[in-house]
């Protein structure tokens, strides 16, 4: 047994478990008091079953929702901090939420009502921004030369978020407040997706992006050397960052238009993460996944339940907690 | 560490942005609706400037329509505002627009103490505008009339006001109280980002007139963001659900209310008891809450 | 036996005349190299020498197959590097960078393992042999006791050692050095000669190494190519191109050059610049 295999095992049990646990409990805490045996009564038709209603369309989504954004963000953090060779980047770096909130807040601005395959419009419209800003980024990278620069990449990505914050500050202006207040909210994270829509339609992105995921850890790992070394050890540098860049770009895309930017998840996850099993993403990725799904749930529930019945954002509650956490992780760097 | 301070500050750029909104927003429902005395000469005003919405339609409504010279960008009623200038709104007061068109008295929300301030220095009256329930509305129109100097009309219009509300109210007594969930807003085509009333407020004074209960009516908010769980835990007999285009399209209107369907199991939606109620005037605290109240009554036969 | 052939590789030269907006820019508007021949023995050690500017980096990069020749060819026991898949490569030549700034902390055993990369499958963990290779490629450069520490609390000799072993682990036949002792103090430059030697000498490692520092080539290298913007100027058996003439021609600097007896090989001695020709 060597050590990264015992590793690996030690660490998809344990965050596994807390993952399996959390989506578990999470659909059995709530402001309502439910019952179990209620719950799962085949006698009580479902139209007359409050309690299985609860559990199945308000909470049991939103669990999954929760699961699914949280292990996405959590990875693609682990991998943009990678293919950008900087721990400190997000999934939000390189403006692909921007993008998706730019396309969110048209959409609502628009007062868009058309739904396209059981999801709404503004959760159409912002995977689409997520996908245009996602190509923006990619051609300012590749324009200068043939290569594929992550300095620039990186300088493309805060400069689009920039502008794309000033178009939303913008639209926003010149929106009516209802419309500013939806924004708003949607800007702070929300994963109560009322059923299993818009959680179908995200999950098939998400499982091509964590295909990717799979193969892509050990490549990682050299590229975290430089990306000289990584070519000289045999890695195909140029197809890892853009295996890397689509698919946790198309990952993120895929979870802000689900649940909207949350924030903190994709850098607090992967560091907590590397503080306890090291620097080794072949551990770090499915760990910080695993992880990220069981934070976010847990957030999720402390969202729901801090302030009943007013919902608290999600992204208040990550945010609450990350911002302290980044503060603690900047001083101890130095 | 050039870059990681960069990618940071893209975080905060997203906060900052929330922040500003929520200045916006929190702004936005401290200014409401009733009118108190402001300060100024108190000569009869010819040349009103009046960046509230509500007030505008109170002016109107009592006869001194023809004195408005300018309103904000958000007004649409009376259709005599149509041609006015427009002098920007709460957010965005354009102060040298209204100070070129020389106005008398310049109706502003409490909160734009900015504009306010700026106004009393170039020695313009102003009439500032705070918050209040459905009982302030009529008052407030008493008091802006006295303002201008049109008691008598203020205290007809007012007077009518209190009389079509208490018509709807009688009209209602006696009628079993359905629990009511009363939306004003929320992503279309999803029930997502629901926004509903709570126990405060013109809106929550209205249903409670038209003859509903407010499922939230123990919660002391104006507004609040709920969960569907909570939703399908209170087991509303009425949704209502306010949109504030003046009209849509039959089918648009059956799309949204076909979004209630997710939630089987909720009385409302069960028996038929989605109401959709489409209508500029429902988010104007002014003379035209008559209006609301009758709608509202209706929606919940 | 790995050789160059009238290599040409000029891309981006002299084309862009901005300044590049970012330091990773820079590294693609790096000095071209123009119709070099050059040929190393198995077994051999082989210096590049020029001055800064002059293509040693590009010429390094070429030889390992990470830039492909605009012209000409580069090939490895009579194998073109281009018609070489990229682990094949790597396990055939293994290079080792200036400087190493990892983005994450890895410990001194992962960055040894790291090696091991061209030798597993896609999905394949590390066995107990990956293991047992990279201890010992540690042991060979004198780290294998720092295994367990954390590669960022290494000292630069340590870390140079350690990158070193990361490359034997790779147990490629060439080993291509890019300034090997540019940030390490005498010790460390001393320490690394020696290893380099030792590595030569126990495993008939072939090394190119590309180096400022003339007293370290001299010490190590059976054979010097001397580049000047681009192309070979001189080349040959250190003893006869590491001259006080070809010395001035390369850097315009005035030294002498003569053979140290405690030492065992030429020494370079500078003694000052004149305007260089």
């Amino acid at each position: 047994m060597t050590d990264v295999r015992r590793r690996l095992t030690a660490a998809i049990l344990a965050f596994g478990s807390l993952a399996f646990v959390s989506v578990l409990a999470a659909p059995l805490i709530g402001t309502t008091p439910i019952s179990l045996r209620r719950v799962f009564d085949g006698s009580i038709p479902f139209a007359d079953n409050v309690d299985a209603q609860i559990f199945f369309i308000a909470r049991l989504p939103r669990a999954l929702a929760g699961a699914a954004v949280g292990a996405t963000l959590a990875a693609a953090g682990v991998v943009f901090q990678a293919l950008l060779r900087n721990p400190l980047a997000t999934p939000f770096t390189l403006g692909v939420s921007a993008g998706a909130a730019l396309g969110a807040m048209l959409a609502i601005t628009l007062r868009l009502h058309l739904s396209l395959w059981g999801v709404s419009a503004v959760t159409a419209a912002s995977f689409i921004g997520s996908l245009g800003a996602v190509a923006i980024v990619y051609a300012m990278a590749r324009a200068r030369h043939r290569g594929f620069s992550t300095n620039i990449l990186l300088l493309a990505g805060v400069t689009l978020n920039a502008f794309f914050s000033a178009l939303i500050l913008f639209v926003q202006y010149l929106a009516d407040s209802a419309e500013a207040l939806r924004t708003m909210r949607w800007l702070m994270g929300d994963l109560d997706i009322a059923g299993y829509g818009p959680l179908l339609a995200a999950l098939p992105l998400c499982a091509v992006a964590f295909v990717a995921f799979a193969w892509l850890p050990r490549p990682l790992n050299l590229l975290s050397l430089d990306t000289d070394a990584a070519a000289s050890r045999g890695v195909d540098v140029l197809r890892v960052q853009r295996v890397a860049f689509f698919s946790a770009s198309m990952a993120t895309g895929a979870a802000v238009s689900l649940g909207g930017p949350i924030g903190f998840i994709g850098i607090i996850v992967p560091h907590l993460v590397r503080l306890i099993v090291g620097a080794d993403h072949r551990v770090v990725l499915p760990a910080s996944a695993l992880f990220g799904a069981a934070f976010l749930v847990a957030a999720d529930v402390v969202a729901r339940t801090a302030m009943a019945p007013v919902e608290l954002p999600v992204g208040i509650i990550t945010a609450l907690v990350g911002g302290p956490f980044f503060l603690w992780l900047l001083v101890r760097q130095r | 560490m050039g870059h990681e301070a960069s990618c940071w500050g893209l975080g905060a750029g997203y906060w900052a942005l929330g922040a500003r909104i929520v200045t916006l927003i929190a702004a936005m429902t401290v200014a409401g609706h009733a009118l108190a005395p402001g300060t100024g000469a108190q000569q009869q005003p010819t040349r009103i400037v009046s960046l509230v919405p509500s007030a505008t339609e109170m002016l109107f409504a009592m006869g001194a329509g023809p004195r408005v010279a300018a309103v904000s960008s958000y007004d649409r009623f009376p259709p005599e505002v149509e041609p006015l200038p427009r002098v920007g709104a709460l957010v965005d007061p354009d102060v040298e627009r209204i100070l070129s068109l020389r106005p008398d008295l310049v109706i502003a929300y409490a909160s734009q103490t900015d504009l306010l301030a700026q106004l009393r220095r170039a020695g313009i009256p102003v009439y500032s505008y705070r918050h209040g329930s459905l009982a302030d509305i009529a008052s407030g129109m008493r008091g802006l009339g006295t303002r201008i100097g049109v008691p008598a009309e203020a205290e007809r219009a007012a007077a009518a006001l209190e009389r079509g509300l208490a018509e709807v109210r009688a009209s209602v007594a006696g009628r079993p109280r359905p629990r009511t969930l009363l939306v004003i807003g929320r992503e279309p085509q999803s029930l997502r980002a629901l926004s509903v009333s709570g126990g405060f407020g013109f809106l929550h004074d209205l249903l409670d007139l038209a003859g509903g209960d407010n499922v939230f009516g123990d919660v002391k908010r104006e507004s609040m963001m709920v969960a569907t769980e909570t939703i399908l835990a209170k087991q509303p007999d009425v949704i209502l659900e306010l949109h504030y285009s003046d009209s849509a399209s039959r089918e648009t209107e059956a799309r949204e209310r076909d979004v209630w369907a997710l939630l089987p199991g909720v009385p409302a939606v069960r028996n038929g008891r989605v109401r959709l109620l489409y209508g500029g005037e429902l988010v104007v605290p002014g003379p035209r809450v008559v209006l609301t109240a009758r709608a509202f009554a209706r929606a919940l036969r | 036996m790995l050789r160059a052939d009238s290599v040409t590789y000029l891309h981006d030269r002299g084309g862009g005349a901005a300044p590049p907006l970012l330091p990773d820019a820079g590294r693609f508007a790096q000095p071209g190299v123009q119709g070099v021949t050059l040929r190393v023995e198995r077994g051999h050690v082989v210096g590049i020498l020029g001055p800064n500017g002059s293509g040693k980096t590009t010429l390094l990069r070429l030889l390992a197959g990470m830039l492909r020749p605009e012209s000409g060819t580069v090939t490895l026991n009579g194998r073109d590097l281009a018609s070489l898949a990229r682990p094949a490569l790597a396990r055939s030549i293994a290079v080792v960078p200036q400087e190493t700034h990892l983005a994450f902390d890895y410990s001194v055993l992962e960055i040894a393992l790291m090696g091991r990369y061209p030798h597993l499958g896609t999905f394949e963990l590390e066995g107990p042999r990956d293991v047992a290779i990279a201890r010992e490629a540690l042991a060979a450069t004198g780290t294998l006791a720092l295994e367990r520490r954390s590669f960022a609390t290494l000292s630069g000799g340590e870390k140079q050692r350690v990158v070193i072993a990361s490359a034997l682990a790779q147990q490629a036949e060439i080993l291509l050095l890019d300034e090997p002792t540019a940030s390490l103090d005498l010790g460390y430059q001393f320490d690394v000669a020696a290893l380099l030697a030792r590595l030569n000498r126990e495993r008939e490692l072939t090394i190119v190494v590309a180096t400022h520092d003339l007293n370290f080539a001299a010490s190590l290298c059976r054979s010097i190519v001397m580049l000047s913007e681009g192309r070979v100027v001189a080349a040959g058996p250190t003893g006869d191109t590491l001259t006080s003439m070809s010395i001035q021609a390369l850097y315009g600097v005035v030294a002498d050059v003569y053979p140290h007896h405690a030492a065992g090989h030429l020494t370079v001695v500078p003694l000052r610049r004149v305007r260089r020709d």
